[in-house]
């Protein structure tokens, strides 16, 4: 159903203007894992309107190669990468990579990830693996890669994750992510711990539902219009506020801001009332966004 | 960068970092009567053994730590409605466990109240969030401002910190 029209829906200002200074990342490089598509490339363009250099890495360089090329059009030098997160020696390589074609980096954005709806008892080992290794061992892969040389170099940086919505709720439907993702934002806490004498800040975002050409919401037949009401806040989330919000943590407008893991969804993950329709196991479920069997 | 721009202000309670960003940020901080924008900072409260507290003194940091910060969101929720216009809640206080008992029940209570009334009123247009710190410098001052601003359209019912020590 379309939203009422006594309803009032916030809407954030348009891409052209972002919240921060066009140099306020200048000099700086940033390695944006899934930087290619979705919402890697939602981040790696807001970096890029503050003037940061932008590494974009993906598991298919081609891909990474047409993110590269959109970023690119914003007046930033970039440089495109294909790197399995999963693997520790390809990371270490893409970081080289990225740091002799652009400099040191100094910002990170962790947003590689694999996510599909499935039922529980239908999750491969391949599949559990895959969703749960690319977000969880990716993180930690990338992060302690930035890490080591910052903390070698002496230098200072910051790091935002892409955490989700559902990290604190469970998500029936989509058990591997549910804890990838959760894993993703229990880290960055700690991680901020473990690296702030050295400087290093990390955040995450938990981002709520964020429609793009590679989601399976932006896949779905009639695309994301019937969405909109089904969210607190009368529409689903514009991917260049939560590639604001991501950049966002990492300017020296928040310098003193880390270990936080901060909601962006709307309301969607709150909506709570006493009557709720019927309860269907996922199994059981014959509609709805997702296709079960 | 202007976040705030043409956007009025109630900033009940002493912050000057919050009032600084606001109006560095475009606001224009105003003592009473509608404005687009309340934030809403409660200090810390002084920390004693929850057995040494009166009922007097317990109930004064529940009133001044979630009692008045919902009456003053229902207030100024209604003079949105009545207008029309959206608007933005932010409560500023300092973390749940920090302190006192009587701290940690009324950083709780305004914990889920927060999530509450950002669901509730979302179709009004009104977004309310919390931050929970004892961090004063600029980063909670912009912070503040950027969650107020358009930009955190489509964040509401979000609680966070600012800084390790904020749990």
């Amino acid at each position: 159903m379309p939203v009422p029209g006594h309803h009032i829906v916030a809407k954030p200002p348009p891409f052209d203007a972002p919240p921060y200074p066009a140099d306020v990342f200048a000099g700086q490089t940033v390695l944006v894992s899934g930087g290619g598509t979705g919402m890697g490339l939602a981040m790696a363009r807001a970096f890029a309107q503050g003037g940061a250099q932008v590494a974009v890495m993906g598991r298919s360089l081609e891909k990474a190669r047409e993110g590269a090329a959109r970023i690119a059009a914003l007046g930033v030098r970039v440089h495109a990468m294909s790197c399995d997160v999963r693997h520790a020696d390809q990371v270490a390589k893409a970081f080289d990579e990225a740091e002799a074609e652009l400099g040191p980096v100094t910002l990170l954005a962790n947003n590689a990830g694999a996510n599909f709806p499935v039922l529980a008892e239908d999750i491969s080992d391949n599949a559990w693996n895959a969703v749960t290794r690319i977000a969880i061992d990716g993180t930690f892969l990338c992060s302690t890669e930035f890490a080591r040389r910052l903390i070698a170099r002496g230098q200072g940086g910051a790091i935002v994750n892409n955490a989700a919505q559902y990290i604190w709720t469970g998500f029936p439907g989509d058990a591997h992510s549910a804890a990838a993702k959760t894993a993703q934002a229990t880290m960055t806490r700690k991680m901020a711990r473990e690296w702030a004498s050295y400087g290093i800040r990390v955040n995450a975002i938990a981002a709520g539902f964020f429609p793009h050409e590679t989601s399976t919401a932006g896949r779905r037949e009639g695309g994301t219009e019937v969405l909109q009401n089904m969210i607190p806040a009368g529409r689903t989330g514009s991917i260049h506020e939560f590639g604001w919000l991501s950049a966002m943590t990492c300017t020296p407008f928040l310098a003193g801001l880390t270990g936080q893991v901060i909601l962006q969804d709307g309301g969607e993950s709150l909506r709570r009332s006493l009557m709720m329709p019927d309860y269907v196991p996922p199994r059981e479920r014959s509609e709805g966004p997702w296709g079960w069997r | 960068m202007g976040w705030l721009s043409g956007k009025t202000v109630q900033l009940v309670g002493e912050s000057p970092a919050i009032a600084t960003a606001l109006q560095a940020h475009g606001a224009e901080l105003i003592r009473e009567g509608d404005c687009d924008i309340l934030v809403h900072f409660v200090a810390a409260p002084d920390e004693k053994p929850v057995h040494e507290l009166s009922h007097a003194e317990w109930r004064a940091v529940l009133n001044a730590g979630l009692d008045q910060r919902f009456f003053l969101a229902r207030e100024f929720a209604a003079q949105r409605r009545a207008i029309g216009k959206g608007g933005a809640v932010i409560y500023v206080g300092v973390p749940e466990q920090a302190l006192g008992s009587d701290q940690a029940a009324a950083a709780g209570a305004l914990v889920n109240l927060t999530k509450t009334l950002g669901v509730e009123w979302a179709r009004d247009g009104i977004r309310v969030n919390a931050v929970l710190t004892f961090d004063r410098s600029e980063t909670l001052g912009n912070l503040v401002a950027y969650l107020a601003s358009d930009y955190a359209a489509y964040v509401t019912g979000a609680v966070m910190g600012v800084g390790l020590t904020d749990g």
